[in-house]
């Protein structure tokens, strides 16, 4: 099976900040795959298995994420990942 | 109440979910308890997590017996200890030395901010992540900055 490479955007609600419990949830989603995931967002970069590098990015609500991965289920990874962003509450 | 949070939320650093636990050893029994509910809500519940906070006396300080006792309640599943300052560190390592090879080789005493090392921990923990991982997740918190 050949490696991809994914690159999906999702933005925030724009009444929920990537603070400590959504991004907990989000990091704990993100390690559940074995691709190498990250997020970008107000010009900063994050691998999105480090809680602290995923805080911060300050991301507020309405904030647009750049969620990239690479490796056998990065399709997957982007799709979830993007898809509990929106749906954060 | 000095050992509170230990009786209310968690009795051990293991729950026998197989996944690693953390021990929170601070100055402070607020501090610690504090720090282990900020936890449990960003990691979730299922990471085990046990803490010594305060002197024996209740006030601020360190209470060696209680890091010790703490320390044993490690099960195989291992875990990783943060500690605030100074004399904790000191207690933890006083209480490594108590314990058999074996006791204490599922446990590592990390390099990192108390709080930020904690958060990392736990929510690597979460993961079902090793006992290395979990300790490297702790000590990323010397070099990720916060703004």
């Amino acid at each position: 099976m050949s490696a991809s490479s994914e690159l999906t955007l999702a933005r925030l609600p724009a009444t929920v900040a990537l603070h400590a419990r959504p991004a907990g949830a989000f990091v704990r989603a993100a390690a559940a795959f074995a691709a190498t995931i990250e997020v970008q967002a107000n010009g900063r970069r994050a691998n999105a298995k480090s809680i602290l590098e995923i805080l911060g990015l300050g991301a507020d609500g309405g904030t647009e994420l750049t969620i990239s991965a690479s490796g056998e289920d990065a399709a997957e990874a982007v799709a979830q990942l993007a898809s509990l962003i929106a749906g954060l509450s | 109440m000095a050992f509170g949070i230990v009786e209310c939320r968690a009795v051990a650093a293991s729950n026998g979910n197989g996944l690693v636990g953390l021990v929170i050893v601070s100055h402070s029994a607020a501090i610690a308890g504090g720090l282990a509910e900020l936890v449990a809500q960003v990691a979730g519940p299922d990471v085990p997590i046990v803490t010594a906070g305060g002197g024996p006396d209740g006030t601020l300080g360190t209470d060696g017996g209680r890091v010790l006792e703490a320390l044993r309640t490690v099960d195989e599943a291992g875990a990783v200890v943060l500690a605030d300052l100074g004399s904790s560190l000191l207690s933890v390592k006083a209480a490594l030395a108590e314990l058999s090879p074996g006791e204490a080789g599922r446990i590592v005493l990390a390099d990192a901010p108390l709080v930020e090392g904690a958060i990392a921990a736990g929510v690597t923990a979460s993961t079902g992540a090793s006992m290395a991982e979990v300790a490297a997740a702790a000590e990323e918190a010397r070099r990720v900055s916060k703004l």
